[in-house]
């Protein structure tokens, strides 16, 4: 008798023990989130920075004890080398793995898109921290972007043009590419149109990789403007200021957050001092959270100093863990819901999705003080 | 403000007149194009920023150092690289593929070196900017002006005045001829070629300077504009190639200033294209006669 109630007792501990440990696989099974750029070629260093930063993160989340109580998050790698082809068969691999329940990538736009369709299909949330073309996100409810749309940064230049310079007679100075023309189009015929505290008084285009500014200089200083929106990246902006300071020292310069870079400063020089730019993220910033990520991320990758990009992707990852906690499930479809409904804190800034699937971001205004970038207090203008 | 817009593409004309006379020079002794002097343009303005950015040694050290290297590595390449093909008296094409080659070569080597970003450089003879009836002319523009008057007035009288021009005229004109005469062609062909560089690595520090900004692609623009100036002129000529660097330089402010400045360099192609249907020898060019 005593056998046979040891023996019952025994069998209803294993299977007690079977049921538990059935329960905790399920519940400790860890949470897979794909990581998709291009990891070779020449838009490598992207790529990287966005798989660098969510690796980083992940590694971070688990260290204070995951999500849902308890669950790791374990990051997938892809690289789709920048090629849409690439990107879409990813797209289907990710798509048939059922323990993936969100990606964060693509980096171009193009290759972005051409992976969105079979996202869209199997319903699995896409957030790509680069994408900028404006069709991308409205490509269906599952394609966000964490990045900020053109005409968002656009108005965030005219309000430093008005507000830190008092600019009445502003002029613009494209770079001749897709981004730039249209860029410099928004900015022109849809924003400044509508302000009546300033005019853009002329608009000028340049080829990238050209060295002499003399004609455009003299072009645009026919305008008589107070202001220059430059709407280039920092390989244009740094030697243009240069040559037009070098006639007309007092002009207000103003760029956009992809001319944020070091670079900027090494080849402008003592010119480069006054240039303000709007950005969603400061890597000097004195905020705590932005230390402890640009500390952490130089820790782990030799030293490297974390791009606007770069700091995106980490976010992009911080909205999952978010939307997966406050869901209460990693199901897919419900990650997804939830992504509309959250209001993430990151390292570049707050951001919400709205409607579309795009990101509302506030932004830093950056502006060179002795060669240093450095933050200004819009508060006090 | 016309007259600031030709101000302005004199000042780009001269400088690309100074590359032009480097093409005309091998030209006119090889009957070679040479494309690596577009490359050998930007070696010479690394080489000035070497000496006078990182190592601090001031702007005549950087003129000086820039014109024995980069003078010293065309005449590496055309010992290396060319002289071979002429000991073996192969085709015309395939020195001129060569020249491709090396062109890439030494851009390559610029990239490994220094990184294929663009690096700021000093503006050069800074003393401040006047005002001359309207224009605005910069010291840098004088300076620039200038130098390059001097430079091509020099290599001018190095080829009509001195011994070395002279064999170098005869070595044109018929270089086995010359070499019975007792002119030793292969070191006439290696100053040229020393020639050449010079005069790019002087073209490129003035550039630099004016721009403030040294990238190893920037031979690439520069180099076939001047070559389209040369052929202008009328190649192997070297007034020609001066007249040609002025008349580029000059179409193209005024095109990026009336056109717009994303058109700029289509112009100077025109002009060239234009000018080849009714003259095809350039402007200044004679009528080669085939002599059998």
């Amino acid at each position: 008798m005593a056998k046979r109630v040891v023996l019952v007792a025994l069998l209803s501990l294993l299977i007690a023990s079977f049921a538990f440990a059935n329960g905790s696989a399920e519940t400790q099974k860890p949470i897979k989130i794909a990581v998709v750029g291009p990891l070779t070629g020449d838009f490598a260093e992207y790529g990287t920075g966005f798989k660098n930063a969510v690796v980083l993160h992940a590694k971070q989340i688990n260290e204070a004890g995951g999500v849902l109580g308890g669950r790791q998050i374990e990051i997938v790698s892809f690289d789709d080398k920048n090629s849409g082809e690439e990107a879409a068969s990813i797209a289907e691999r990710i798509a048939g793995n059922k323990d993936i329940v969100g990606v964060i990538g693509h980096f171009a736009s193009g290759v972005s898109m051409a992976a969105a369709p079979t996202y869209e299909e199997v319903g699995i949330a896409e957030i790509s921290p680069s994408a900028s073309h404006p069709d991308y996100s409205s490509m269906g409810e599952y394609i966000f972007r964490n990045n900020s749309l053109i005409n968002v940064e656009a108005n965030e230049n005219l309000n430093m043009a008005a507000d830190l310079f008092h600019a009445k007679r502003v002029a613009v100075l494209a770079v001749k590419t897709d981004w730039g023309v249209k860029t410099a189009d928004i900015l022109i015929n849809d924003l400044a149109a509508k302000r009546d505290d300033l005019e853009i008084v002329g608009y000028e285009e340049i080829l990238d990789g050209l060295t002499d500014f003399s004609s455009t200089i003299t072009k645009l200083r026919s305008y008589k403007p107070d202001t220059i929106i430059v709407c280039a990246m920092y390989n244009i902006l740094g030697p243009f200021a240069n040559q037009y300071k070098d006639v007309d020292p007092n002009i207000n310069l103003i760029g956009f957050s992809n001319a944020y870079s070091e670079q900027l400063i090494k080849l402008a020089q003592e010119d480069g001092n006054g240039i303000v730019l709007p950005a969603v993220f400061f890597h000097e910033s004195p905020e705590a959270k932005v230390r402890n990520f640009v500390d952490a991320y130089m820790a782990d990758y030799d030293g490297k100093i974390p791009s606007s990009l770069t700091a995106q992707a980490y976010d992009s990852l911080g909205m999952f863990a978010q939307a997966i906690e406050e869901a209460g499930t990693a199901d897919r479809t419900a990650i997804k819901d939830q992504l509309y409904k959250i209001k993430y804190d990151g390292v570049a800034g707050q951001s919400y999705f709205d409607a579309n699937g795009d990101a509302f971001k506030t932004f830093y205004w950056l502006r060179i003080v002795d060669g240093k970038f450095t933050m200004i207090d819009k508060t006090s203008k | 403000m016309i007259l600031q817009q030709i101000f302005d593409g004199l000042t780009l004309g001269i400088v690309y007149a100074l590359i032009a006379v480097g093409y005309s020079l091998v030209f006119g002794v090889l009957r070679l194009v040479n494309f690596a002097h577009g490359a050998t343009y930007a070696f010479g303005a690394h080489i000035a920023m070497v000496v006078i950015v990182s190592a601090n040694f001031g702007l005549f050290w950087g003129f000086i150092a820039s014109v024995i290297v980069t003078g010293l590595m065309t005449m590496l390449m055309d010992r290396i690289a060319l002289r071979p093909l002429r000991i073996k008296k192969s085709k015309g094409i395939s020195a001129l593929i060569t020249t491709i080659g090396c062109s890439y070569i030494i851009q390559n080597t610029l990239m490994i070196v220094f990184g294929s970003r663009s690096k700021w450089f000093p503006k050069i003879f800074d003393y401040g900017n006047f005002n001359v009836g309207g224009i605005l002319v910069k010291s840098t523009q004088v300076g620039i002006i200038a130098v390059s008057v001097a430079l091509l007035l020099a290599l001018t009288y190095v080829v009509h005045k001195t011994k070395i021009g002279l064999a170098m005229r005869a070595v044109q004109q018929n270089s086995k001829a010359a070499s019975l005469m007792g002119i030793d062609v292969n070191k006439v062909v290696s100053f040229t070629f020393f020639l050449g560089g010079a005069s790019a690595a002087v073209a490129g520090t003035l550039i630099s300077g004016y721009y403030q900004i040294v990238n190893p692609q920037m031979g690439f623009v520069a180099g076939l504009k001047a070559f389209s100036a040369a052929v202008l002129g009328g190649i192997g000529i070297l007034h020609g190639a001066v007249f040609g660097g002025l008349v580029v330089g000059l179409a193209e402010s005024l095109a990026a200033y009336y056109i717009g400045g994303g058109y700029r360099d289509a112009v100077a192609f025109i002009i060239l294209i234009a000018v080849l249907i009714f003259r095809p020898n350039g402007l200044f060019g004679k009528k080669v006669i085939e002599k059998v």
